[in-house]
């Protein structure tokens, strides 16, 4: 039985494919069985992060229309062997992809692998109707400012909605100076708003780009501080107990204060 | 004894009648029990009415401070909801519904708008991009950031009570107030009336 995982934003850039590929990675290292399911039609770049782009024979569209069988379609990770990507579409046909279709893929798929982890587009069009439709729990992706963690209340909002009320939050490119300034939001800021389950504070790091460019996530990146966050990820995914580098902050109300006058 | 009381739920709040014959103190002695045992009909930010001319107006004042005592408001005004449609159908009085307080256990997150023709108890957030909107009043037990109508269809006498009142805008009836530009603190319960026809926030004890 694999579980099923979606890691979606209300935002969109905040991070989504970057947590996909590291999370990806960093299970299969722990030798699990993994296959990435990229939705985000027509923008392909869950290939690119893993650097599996020139490997690439079939796509998502492929399978749903019964083109191909999905196995043909899996490029398998040159480094991590457990890791399997199905990349996206480039043909921008938002509805070519319908939620029962990814429910009977991931059925077919579920004795096969220990983990499906699906790239969702970003915001509450169609396409995230799709990439929902099968999962048993999502991550929400945010970064500390006001308009993501806004959108990324409406996403936990409509996720609700569609009864999947396993929700995970992971906040993506923490500045902690700005937040020690008060210039950003804090842990405290948005668990105030959001109350979910937080598993993952990623800072900002300079690593990721150099990792993406590389076609190498971030987390095989040894000494890399959003490298190490992302690896947090993967041990709390997998039931660990892992505590947080940095406690959430005091000095609640104070920050309410500057929180409402933000909003 | 539980017969001395009635209750009647109304888009703005509760009516109450009393049995004949039944004497003042019992009537205050009965509504106390009733307040006291968490009678669920009394809930905080409810509009109570009395028939104008019942009691005594130091009688009315007796039940006044009571239910103030416990969160409600007390009135001998009763308005009439304006009937939009001009047809004159025959007045067929059917006996109104007994309307139950709305109520949410969760958080009310952004996008979302709810939407009542009786009072609403929500126990939770009401986040930035929320919307609340009731004919009657509207308590919150938590941080209400979002946008709060109370009294929607008129009733001046709706009020919004909040454990933080800190939302973008709060209308009641039809009278407008906005969150203040210089950020301000909320650290107190707060409950938003209108007083000559302006909102008025004042705390208030939970
Ligand atoms: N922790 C980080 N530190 C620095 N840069 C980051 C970090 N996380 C993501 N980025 C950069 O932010 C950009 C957007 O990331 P990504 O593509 O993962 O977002 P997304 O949510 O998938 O976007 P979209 O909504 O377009 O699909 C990328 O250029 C990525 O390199
Ligand atoms: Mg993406």
């Amino acid at each position: 039985m694999s579980k099923i995982i979606v890691i979606t934003s209300g935002k969109g850039g905040v991070g989504k494919t970057t947590t996909t590929a590291n999370v990806g990675v960093g299970l299969a290292m722990r030798g699990n069985r993994v296959v990435l399911i990229d939705t985000d039609t027509g923008l392909r770049n869950l290939d690119l992060l893993l650097g599996l782009e020139n490997r690439i024979m079939y796509d998502l569209i492929d399978v749903t229309s019964g083109r191909v069988p999905y196995k043909k379609a899996l490029v398998r990770h040159k480094k991590y062997e457990s890791l399997f990507l199905l990349p996206t579409s480039q043909i921008k046909d938002k509805s070519a992809v319908n939620p029962e279709d990814l429910v009977k893929l991931c059925n077919e798929m579920n004795s096969e692998y220990d983990y499906i982890i699906i790239d969702c587009p970003a915001g509450i069009e169609q396409g995230f109707k799709t990439a929902i439709a099968a999962a048993e729990c999502a991550i929400v992706v945010t970064t500390p400012e006001i308009s993501a963690v806004r959108d990324a209340d409406k996403i936990i909002g409509e996720l609700a909605r569609a009864d999947k009320n396993n929700i995970k939050l992971v906040v993506n490119r923490i500045r902690p100076q700005l937040v020690e300034k008060g210039d950003m939001l804090d842990m405290g800021d948005i668990d105030e708003i959001l109350s979910i389950n937080c598993i993952g504070q990623v800072p900002d790091d300079e690593a990721v780009v150099m990792a993406t460019n590389r076609g190498e996530p971030v987390i095989t990146m040894n000494g890399s501080p959003a490298g190490q966050a992302y690896k947090n990820i993967v041990g709390r995914i997998c039931g660990e107990d892992i505590p947080f580098l940095k406690p959430p902050k005091e000095g609640f109300f104070a920050k309410l204060k500057k929180l409402f006058g933000l909003l | 004894m539980s017969d001395i009381v009635k209750i009647k739920g109304l888009k703005s709040g509760l009516q109450l009648s009393f049995a004949t014959g039944a004497s003042f103190d019992d009537v205050k002695a009965n509504l106390l029990d009733k307040l006291q045992s968490g009678n669920n009909f009394f809930i905080r930010g409810t509009t109570v009415f009395v028939q104008k001319g019942y009691f005594t107006e130091e009688q009315n004042e007796v039940l006044r401070r009571m239910f103030h005592r416990h969160g409600m408001l007390f009135s001998t005004e009763l308005k009439r909801p304006n009937l939009t449609s001009p047809s004159s159908e025959p007045a067929k009085k059917e006996p109104e519904p007994i309307r139950k307080m709305m109520t949410i256990n969760r958080t009310v997150r952004g996008g979302e708008e709810i939407r009542t023709q009786a009072s609403i108890l929500i126990v939770g957030n009401v986040n930035p991009g929320a919307r609340i909107i009731a004919d009657g009043s509207i308590d919150i037990r938590g941080t209400c950031r979002g946008y709060v109508h109370a009294g929607a269809s008129g009733d001046t006498s709706a009020v919004v009570v909040a454990d933080r009142l800190m939302p973008v805008q709060i209308r009641i009836a039809d009278v407008i107030a906005r969150s203040p530009d210089e950020p301000e603190t909320a650290e107190f319960a707060e409950r938003a009336s209108i007083k000559d026809g302006q909102i008025f926030i004042e705390p208030v004890k939970r």
